[in-house]
């Protein structure tokens, strides 16, 4: 199976003037097509961090992040760019929609930033917007949607240009627990119908029976993953047949 | 939909979008006027001196050619020699005082039948000709402007005078004085600011000036023909010095407004920077979008200064009906592009500042 994304000894340190914070201390993870994955894990063990590193959004200070076989160690700032915008899609714990827009520009910006030419919607968006249920709130600023109907947008939008991998950290955090259930149900439904390779953080437990696999961290190391696939473990870069 | 999330930004902040606008308005308008009104000036006090029908301008030495308004500093007794180079058929001594209490007033004093001897006459539309000191002579336009007849009273440089005369407007000034009253007033007894030269021949003119400079080198010998253009032109380092200044304190504000207003919204726009980022905006597309929402600001302001300039020098013009502003076409350009050049000026920093925001921290501003 394809390993969309790989870890290798990953370390990030934040620097605050003299001291530092080891917020990865050595992460090894490897996550496949069509995964859908939960990471827990204590308040200030590294999570998001670690999304931030899996999403291109940061560089490591050491190790490697393999995003569909390429190192984002290495890459510049446009480079990192150019993997956000064609394989990743973020979901966030605030939902962070433009307040300015609409909905429905929202996810529009989206696929204008990816540069799909086109038709503002087509078949896939078109059926992603009725799965979340949110086809007739298009019109809406984000100002006058719920929490819950505003983070079904942000799911949209994060999914609108098929992204490889979606990132969703707490997407959870700042809902009640029906659209808690909604959102999540929706993440499955995802992963289940379109083979959407999912990795969302979560500080619920009880949310974890949505997910197939669970990645449990604690103080910027994985202390438990019941990874479905353990004797796959060859890395990627062991495979040179491959051309990456 | 660049376009649609420049407009619903700026929307968003109307205010602070109307502010801008109107400061790039204001630069615009500014520049427009100031140069108008120079111009105007300038171009109307040359039609007037192309108007006296004098062939030659003869000017003390150092004299700037900017409406000739000099300290009456040559000896009057200088027109003898005039007289004497060939081919010089009248000279008029002039006297030139300069009343800017409202607008641009030039007063000239003059001795009626030397002034007349080289113009061919004033056309006089009522009364004559000054016959006591407290008299004076008016143009038409000043008439209507000042709603003054023959017989009325004016005011002039703290001076109560009769009107005696009204002229058709165009020969050199708007107010005439007897040379007499002129001296007593400046206290400069037989003395002139300059010499208006009638010649027999009017194509003789360089010919003319060249025996002229033999005489006088260090005077300032101008030929009258096309003198307005002359004023006009780009040769006059003072007027210039004037205009440079003025279109530099508007750029200056222009620059400055943008600048405030563009770095304020990056900063209130930073979590949404970062979104943009998060979905694989690069650089260079925050880059744009700040110009291109500072580009639609300085449009709008454009558009806007264009017409309020227009619509001030309709004002001025009602106001003081003897001041000119004359708002050309290649001056718009030039407004207009100081303005687009302020706007990228002053976008400059906050672009490249909201460029350069770490994604990560910018999603984590509150
Ligand atoms: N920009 C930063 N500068 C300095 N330290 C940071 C920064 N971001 C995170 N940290 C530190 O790194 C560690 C890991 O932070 P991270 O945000 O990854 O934790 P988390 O698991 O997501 O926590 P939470 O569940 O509270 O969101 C923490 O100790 C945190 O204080
Ligand atoms: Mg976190």
């Amino acid at each position: 199976m394809k390993n969309l994304l790989e870890t290798i000894d990953l370390r990030k340190t934040y620097k605050i003037g003299k001291i530092e914070v080891e917020a990865l201390q050595g992460v090894n993870l490897r996550i496949r097509e069509g995964e859908l994955v939960a990471v827990m894990g204590p308040s200030g063990c590294g999570k998001s961090t670690l999304m931030h590193l899996l999403g291109a959004m940061a560089r490591p200070t050491a190790g490697k992040v393999l995003i569909d076989g390429d190192d984002i160690a290495g890459m510049n700032d446009g480079q990192l760019t150019e993997v956000r915008r064609n394989k990743i899609g973020f979901v966030f714990q605030k939902f962070n929609l433009l307040p300015t827009l609409t909905a429905g520009d929202n996810i529009a910006v989206a696929r204008h930033i990816h540069g799909r030419g086109g038709p503002a919607h087509d078949q896939h968006l078109e059926e992603i917007l009725q799965m979340l249920m949110i086809q007739d709130k298009m019109g809406r600023r984000p100002s006058e949607l719920s929490g819950g109907e505003q983070q079904r947008v942000a799911i949209a939008r994060s999914v609108a240009n098929r992204p490889a991998i979606l990132l969703a950290d707490e997407p959870t955090g700042s809902l009640d627990t029906k659209n808690s259930e909604i959102v999540l149900n929706m993440f499955r439904e995802l992963n289940r119908r379109f083979r959407q390779t999912i990795i969302l953080v979560t500080h619920n437990p009880e949310l974890v029976i949505y997910t197939d696999r669970l990645i449990e961290m604690r103080d910027g190391v994985i202390v438990s993953d019941n990874d479905p696939f353990p004797e796959d473990t060859e890395s990627e870069l062991a495979q040179p047949a491959r051309s990456v | 939909m660049n376009k649609k999330m420049i407009m619903a930004g700026l929307a968003a902040r109307p205010v602070r979008t109307t502010v801008s606008i109107l400061a790039v308005a204001l630069e615009v308008t500014l520049i427009l006027v100031v140069v108008g009104l120079t111009s105007g000036i300038s171009y109307e006090t040359g039609k007037r001196t192309e108007g006296v029908g004098a062939d030659i301008m003869f000017q003390p030495p150092n004299s700037s050619l900017i409406l000739a308004i000099n300290n009456s500093t040559m000896p009057i007794a200088l027109e003898n020699k005039i007289k004497e180079v060939e081919g010089v058929k009248a000279v008029a001594p002039v006297q030139t005082l300069v009343n800017s209490s409202s607008g641009l007033e030039i007063i000239y004093g003059i001795d009626p039948q030397k002034f007349d001897a080289v113009t061919g006459g004033f056309i006089w539309h009522k009364g004559g000709y000054f016959k006591a000191t407290d008299e004076i002579v008016v143009d038409d336009v000043y008439a209507l402007a000042k709603k003054v007849t023959v017989g009325d009273q004016v005011e002039v440089l703290n001076h109560k005078f009769k009107v005696s005369g009204i002229i058709e407007h165009g020969k050199g000034a708007r107010l005439f004085i007897s040379q007499q009253t002129a001296q007593e007033m400046t206290g400069m007894v037989n003395r002139a600011s300059m010499f208006y030269v009638k010649l027999n021949d009017p194509d003789q003119v360089n010919t003319v000036i060249g025996r002229m400079e033999k005489v006088f080198p260090t005077y300032g010998l101008r030929p009258l023909r096309e003198y307005a253009k002359l004023m006009m032109s780009t040769s006059m380092p003072a007027l210039d010095a004037f205009i440079e200044t003025v279109v530099f304190v508007a750029v200056c504000i222009g620059v400055l407004v943008i600048f405030l207003s563009m770095y304020t919204t990056i900063t209130e726009r930073t979590r949404e920077i970062g979104i943009l980022r998060s979905l694989g905006g690069s650089k260079r597309f925050i880059i744009g979008l700040i110009f291109q929402e500072s580009a639609v600001v300085c449009l709008i302001g454009i558009v806007l200064g264009v017409g309020s300039s227009f619509l001030l020098a309709r004002l001025v013009q009602f106001i003081f009906p003897t001041l000119i502003v004359m708002i050309t076409p290649d001056w718009i350009l030039k407004a207009s592009f100081f303005a687009l050049v302020s706007g990228v000026i002053g976008s400059l920093y906050p672009s490249m500042k909201a460029a350069a925001q770490d994604p990560v921290e910018a999603l984590a501003y509150e």
